[in-house]
């Protein structure tokens, strides 16, 4: 369950991106070029360059954070097998301050001390804040960012393909963009089991119209070069 | 921190022997030297290796004349049960909640709320002999701290690192 989890991030991150920087894209060439075909084709390739960046670096980000993990795992493990006592020592405080008295708390360790592999992973996640789960699998994480960026993509750009005529393919393409945000929004707030998902959808909403208005109006600000080029 | 010279404060304490609740004061005590160890908490897996050292040790303090008693800022209840769990203590533990006595000395740690790894021997005259504090996560040695008290029970003057059957300095010779 909590591998699953942990891929949402790369879920939720890849499709914002994607819808976000692909709406961006349209809204800003939008600004800057007249050429319905142009235009189309120039936001593919972004979103085939965005997709594949994305990917490598969720890829790379997830390898270099699993490869500096288990370095650090391994050393907190020879830790406990060459001075069990520092260990020990330092879990039994963190118990304490969680809450136990130092007796009740000695008891505890010297019960995990029993089973050396269960004072490992207690001490890895109450003392060192580490965890095995969190070595996720950098291949997966990679290829569900690229997946969900080219989806997160689609949404602004199949209505703007569809549709011909400006600004009513952009229009149409940031309305599904806002909607798609807000459901997203709504949706990582039910995960977290948030009350009001109104709010988080509408959260989610704010940035992305926010992105989209600084987009357009930088398209404008450089349209003068197109034009010079033209 | 109390140092060699200085006159060792007066201790009237609550304390555990022998699975007993008691009382100690110094001034009870009738050998020509007190080993006064102070450790940080009981309940510790740093310090038992201490507590339990003095013990295994404590026949040879005593032909040397020389009492020990181990001193922290938990209650008498406490060292009762953390004697229990190391198998019996046969020397007295100090209850010195609040860490009046460790303050007496120069040892209490605020930082912590409790006392420091110290440890202190006192003359039959109440004078510190001996003073050593050390980091609270690394434990002293009860084999050099039976040394010290061999050494100055010869009255003379010790090389570095004398141990008994080593030559001792001139007699006339103070340093």
């Amino acid at each position: 369950m909590f591998e699953w989890l942990s891929n949402v991030r790369e879920l939720v991150f890849g499709m914002q991106d994607g819808v976000l920087s692909t709406a961006g894209v349209l809204a800003g060439l939008s600004g800057a070029v007249s050429d319905h075909q142009q235009i189309v084709l120039a936001t593919l390739a972004s979103t085939a360059a965005g997709a594949l960046s994305m990917a490598a670096g969720a890829y790379l980000s997830t390898r270099a954070e699993g490869e500096v993990l288990a370095a650090e795992l391994d050393r907190r493990a020879r830790d406990v097998a060459e001075r069990p006592y520092v260990v020990q020592e330092a879990l039994l405080e963190q118990l304490a301050k969680e809450g136990l008295t130092r007796e009740a708390a000695y008891r505890v360790v010297k019960l995990l001390s029993s089973a050396p592999q269960a004072l490992i992973s207690t001490a890895e996640a109450k003392v060192y804040g580490l965890t095995r789960a969190m070595l996720g699998s950098a291949a997966l994480d990679g290829l569900v960012m690229g997946v969900a960026f080219v989806v997160g993509a689609l949404v602004p750009l199949v209505p703007y393909i569809a549709i011909a005529r400006f600004p009513a393919n952009l229009a149409v393409a940031l309305a599904m963009t806002a909607i798609v945000l807000f459901a997203m929004g709504y949706f990582q707030g039910w995960l977290a089991h948030r009350s009001q998902l109104w709010r988080s959808g509408g959260r989610f909403l704010a940035v992305a119209v926010s992105a989209a208005v600084v987009g357009y109006l930088i398209g404008i600000a450089i349209s003068p070069l197109g034009a010079a080029a033209g | 921190m109390l140092r060699p010279g200085d006159r060792a404060p007066e201790i009237d304490l609550a304390c555990v022997l022998n699975d007993r609740i008691s009382r100690f004061t110094l001034a009870s005590v009738r050998s020509d030297l007190v080993v006064v160890f102070f450790y940080p908490h009981d309940f510790s897996f740093i310090c038992p290796t201490e507590v339990t050292g003095f013990n295994e040790a404590l026949a040879s303090f005593a032909r040397e004349n020389t009492t020990v008693v181990g001193a922290s800022v938990d209650n008498a209840d406490s060292h009762q049960r953390w004697a229990r769990e190391l198998g019996g203590v046969r020397y007295p533990l100090l209850a010195d909640e609040g860490g009046k006595i460790a303050r007496a000395f120069g040892v209490f740690d605020e930082s912590e709320n409790a006392a420091m790894r110290a440890t202190f021997l006192i003359n039959r005259d109440r004078t510190i002999a001996y003073a050593l504090a050390s980091p609270i996560n690394i434990g002293r040695s009860v084999a050099e701290t039976l040394r010290v008290v061999e050494a100055l029970r010869t009255g003379r003057l010790c090389p570095a690192d004398w141990k008994p059957g080593d030559q001792l300095g001139p007699g006339d010779r103070k340093y």
